[in-house]
């Protein structure tokens, strides 16, 4: 029998109007039976943790689906599921889709995981999981999706969810008006999509990206700089990131790690389904992911470097570390590396993993201490050494050393580009390792600060809640830098298909 | 499982106990280093007993690697690790292998017995151990390394660790910033590894360093001129070979005193490991071509290293100027490429890692009980420490290669090494240099421990003897080493026989 193709969708969305409800329930039924007296967050306080648990549980409802759906894709050819009429759901399950997906459903249980402690002070969280449970359905759906209409439409669920939870704190003046930045970048990029897709349908007729495929007409590319344009601001590429560093730094850390670790990733998935889809041909495609790449990872690493702020530091590093996967991908597309875009994809991996880690250590830093400038968390690290040594093995591992994850995937990056034996593909590579040498010039004294022994604090107990989650990532940053064979076997069919893609 | 018995007959399992100990010198630290911060209560007060066992267990289990290798051969173990890029977990050893491993655990060793006395009323020392004992599983594992990912892997490991332990421990509050110097200056280094290391990779598809001997001859000459020249810088960094040691004399002096051992007295050594081990695979011609530049470097690394000796006013930045020209020394003999002057230069490995240490171990105990590192507020202590007195006069009389001290014999190898190649002006330079090494040396004795001892000085007497014996037995080992020099004379003759240059 074949496994279904919606349903992790189906669970993550039902799973969000299901949260909602009972969340509403658990409140109505407490304020009845309480004391008038109690207020909202205290009442939601009493069943937060069941509420992310349960919250959590979907998630990874939603990711055990995914298994078989894997299975069946190596097996046997991507899957298809769909409704008929031309605005009907289809979907299509592929290796890459199913990895992009698999990253968003793993990361998202892990940070609805460490927001049950996380997001304790807030209010109004039956509407924060609900949200985080509709940003996972949004990237889930893209990865997914079989046609323009669907990926635009998840890709409008993902963003205008993002929106909502980088506003959350909507007490604060910054939060709100970071939220507000991305949602105006990010409405500007939808309409270019859309745009995008009306030129394309205008030309072929189709939606169907197989079916585009297939129609192959050169007039669509006219839509090419309007896709470029929009799935550029979601996926933060250089020029078109300067919402990234106000919303990654201003949301609640759990939602950073998110933007950071899948959401941008999702917005260059859709670019790269696009334009393959369209018939764009790789090596054009790749040389200009090349471009965005040097320009991304330059300005990436420049700009973290005078950060003062944690969070916007490592903002910033995301806008370098999305140039990584770009080269890798870049260089692949261009001069046919294997191991480039192998390298790309386990980047995105391993990035998820680093990135999503250091934003939840910094939270933890946020939560427990209330620092947010990075010259005032003078030995943090003795206080809080769990939270140090896993911030200390994400950001050396995002600066690639090893025996790190960010090890493993740079130096496949690295040695794609050493495979093209072209001068591009050497040029490319001394700006991955100076870039990678420019990024130790800020990880390096952030780290410093944490363990400086000028101002001697005393050692915090740790709830459980926020150290799980960090504990999970942490060791899958070590263990994919030491064993990095299961981490591969989900990126060698996806580079696989990439391959089939181009042909 | 009839099958499995037949297998292991009596000769493999021989054979099979051997190359488990491979794995086992390089696990058993890993394992320890990673229980140390757990230790509680009652325990936490043995973490430095521990952490010194581990690493005599270490030297044990290298010694009993000895009868195996004198069958004949190497011992391997090897494991696939990330079979879908062709890179497998390979450990080998081999005669020049051992005797570097030996030389840095025996080093480790003493350096966490000294470290008992020297730490105690520092913080964190489960951490501390258990850096340590990364370092030093670090340098292990780049020695028995087969594959080049992994001994590039192990070598940054060596990095991390040594540098943590400057930027957490480090004396003053300069600490930090001289870590991030080192840092900056090996990982550029490592990176020219990486650079070569890759491109070796994938021009010849191998990744096995003891198989690129027989695959370098069809690659073209230019290229590997060039990859010779990054592997040579890469590790000259390492070695702090003059021009590249500038990040020396800043991490020996600020590093402390433990830490400063095993950098002087077994990672610098790494640096000529791994030139052993990686340049003469390359084809004669190239590394003839480079004869003549790595001879003048040596040189002048011998009289720049000896003149700053001369030159400081610090105890331990003196010591530290020594290793620049002691290194010169090793690297003269090297690049002879005679038989005699490569055997020299591995000799040396040994008897300056007993010498330095033994040298540093001294200015060490003078810090503990003055409290004082420059030399001009010292003298006079030969009465009020008769004992160090006594070690570190062996020890400058070793360096300066006085006969009946060690360093005698590993000295004459490398001139006579010298006056086999044509540049005869080179070897009298070099023959010359010992001379300048006697000034310093004796020079640092005299002022130190004889002459007026100034009005303020008052001198502790409570040294511990876990820091006096390592250096007692140091100072018996230079003495011994240089009466009954013949096992070490065998091991070295063996060492250079194993690259199988003959020819």
């Amino acid at each position: 029998m074949k496994p279904m193709v919606m349903l992790p969708l189906a669970i993550l969305l039902a799973g969000a109007y299901g949260v909602f409800l009972i969340a509403r329930l658990l409140q109505g039924g407490q304020r009845r039976a309480a004391d008038s007296q109690i207020t909202d967050l205290e009442l939601m306080a009493q069943h937060h943790q069941v509420i992310a648990l349960l919250t959590t549980g979907v998630g990874l409802l939603a990711g055990v689906w995914l298994v078989p759906l894997w299975r069946a894709a190596i097996g046997s050819g991507p899957l298809a599921w769909g409704s008929a009429g031309p605005f009907g759901v289809r979907l299509r399950a592929d290796p890459l889709g199913l990895f992009m997906a698999a990253l968003a459903v793993g990361l998202g249980s892990l940070v609805t995981l460490y927001s049950a402690r996380y997001m304790s002070r807030d209010g109004g969280l039956e509407y924060y999981y609900p949200l985080l449970l509709l940003m996972m359905g949004g990237m889930v759906g893209i990865a997914l999706a079989a046609d323009l209409f669907n990926l635009y439409l998840f890709c409008e669920l993902m963003s205008i969810s993002s929106y909502a939870l980088v506003a959350f704190r909507k007490e604060r003046g910054l939060p709100v008006e970071a939220g507000f930045k991305y949602l105006v970048m990010g409405g500007v990029g939808s309409a270019m999509v859309l745009l995008g897709i009306s030129l394309v349908y205008r030309a072929t007729g189709q939606l169907d990206l197989v079916a585009i495929e297939a129609a192959s007409n050169p007039i669509a590319w006219l839509s090419v700089p309007f896709f470029i344009v929009g799935f550029g601001i979601k996926a933060a590429l250089v020029p078109l990131h300067t919402w990234l560093p106000d919303a990654h730094g201003e949301a609640p850390s759990g939602i950073s790690a998110m933007l950071s670790g899948v959401v941008i990733q999702s917005g260059f998935y859709a670019l790269l389904r696009v334009l393959l889809a369209l018939g764009f041909p790789g090596e054009k495609f790749g040389l200009l992911l090349v471009a965005f790449a040097l320009l991304g990872m330059t300005v990436g690493n420049l700009m973290a470097l005078v950060q003062t702020k944690l969070k916007r530091m490592l903002a910033y590093s995301s806008v370098a570390q999305v140039g990584y996967i770009l080269l890798g991908l870049g260089m692949g597309m261009h001069f046919g590396a294997v191991s480039a875009v192998l390298g790309g994809l386990f980047h995105l991996l391993t990035h998820a993993a680093m990135k999503g880690l250091s934003f939840l250590c910094a939270g933890v830093i946020a939560f427990e201490t209330g620092l947010m400038e990075l010259e005032e968390m003078e030995g943090v690290g003795y206080a809080l050494p769990l939270v140090g040594a896993a911030f200390g093995l994400a950001v050396l591992g995002l600066a690639g050393l090893p025996p790190l994850a960010g090890f493993m995937s740079k130096w496949l990056i690295f040695k794609g580009g050493m495979e093209t034996r072209s001068p591009l593909g050497y040029v490319c590579n001394a700006m991955l390792l100076a870039n990678s040498l420019l990024s130790l010039g800020y990880y390096l004294p952030a780290l410093g600060v944490l363990f400086s022994r000028s101002n001697p604090r005393q050692r915090q107990e740790l709830s459980r809640w926020l150290a799980a989650p960090i504990l999970v990532l942490a060791a899958l940053v070590l263990i994919l830098g030491l064993y990095p064979r299961p981490g591969l076997a989900l990126a060698l069919p996806a580079q696989a298909f990439v391959f089939e893609m181009l042909r | 499982m009839a099958a499995i018995v037949i297998t292991f007959g009596p000769a493999e399992k021989k054979m099979s106990l051997n190359n488990h100990l491979l794995l086992a010198i390089l696990t058993f630290p890993i394992l320890i280093s990673l229980i140390l911060p757990l230790l509680r209560g009652k325990w936490a007060g043995y973490v430095g007993g521990i952490a010194a066992l581990t690493a005599g267990l270490a030297f044990l289990m290298s010694l009993a690697l000895i009868p195996a290798l004198c069958r004949g051969g190497f011992i391997a173990f090897s494991r696939p690790w990330i079979p879908s890029l062709g890179i497998g977990f390979a450990l080998r050893v081999d005669w020049l292998g051992l005797l570097f491993l030996l030389n840095l655990t025996g080093v480790t060793t003493l350096s966490l017995v000294y470290a008992w006395g020297y730490m105690r009323h520092r913080e964190n020392l489960a951490a501390f151990y258990a850096l340590m004992l990364a370092f030093m599983y670090g340098m292990a594992g780049a020695v028995l390394a087969a594959d080049m990912l992994l001994f590039y892997i192990f070598w940054e490991v060596m990095l991390l660790g040594s540098c943590a332990l400057i930027a957490l421990w480090g004396d003053g509050p300069r600490a930090q910033s001289v870590a991030l110097k080192y840092f900056i200056f090996t990982h550029i280094g490592s990176l020219l590894l990486l650079m070569s290391i890759l491109c070796l990779f994938t021009r010849t598809g191998e990744s096995d360093i003891y198989a690129l001997r027989a695959l370098l001859g069809e690659v073209d000459v230019g290229l590997l001129k060039v990859l010779f020249l990054l592997l040579t810088i890469g590790f000259g960094v390492k070695m702090a070979i003059f021009p590249l040691h500038t990040w020396l004399p800043d991490a020996h002096s600020i590093a402390p005193m433990p830490v400063t051992v095993m950098l002087a007295a077994a990672m610098l050594s790494m640096g000529l490991y791994g030139m052993m081990r990686f340049l003469p695979a390359f084809p004669a011609p190239v590394m003839e071509f480079f004869s003549l530049p790595l001879l003048v470097a040596g040189v002048l690394s011998q009289f720049y290293g000896g003149m700053m000796a001369l030159a400081e006013k610090e105890a331990k930045r003196i010591i530290a100027y020594s290793s620049v020209s002691q290194m010169g020394y090793a690297l003269f003999g090297m690049a002879t490429l005679a038989e005699l002057g490569m055997r020299g230069s591995v000799l040396h490995i040994v008897n300056h890692g007993i010498v330095k240490a033994l040298l540093f171990l001294c200015v060490g105990v003078v810090m503990h009980a003055t409290g004082r590192r420059l030399v001009a507020q010292l003298g006079g202590l030969a009465g009020r420490m008769p004992l160090t007195a006594l070690c570190c006069g062996v020890g400058a009389l070793a360096i300066a290669g006085a006969p009946p001290f060690c360093g005698f014999h590993s000295e004459w190898m490398i001139f006579a090494g010298g006056f086999a190649t044509p540049h005869t002006l080179l070897a009298v330079l070099a023959t010359i240099a010992p001379a300048l090494t006697a000034g310093y040396a004796l020079w640092f004795v005299a002022r130190v421990f004889f002459g007026p001892s100034p009005q303020s000085l008052s001198v502790k007497d409570d040294t511990p003897r876990s820091m006096l014996a390592p250096m007692v037995l140091l100072s018996i080992l230079a003495l011994a080493a240089g009466l009954y020099p013949a096992p070490l004379y065998a091991l070295a003759e063996r060492a250079i026989a194993s690259l199988g240059m003959g020819g």
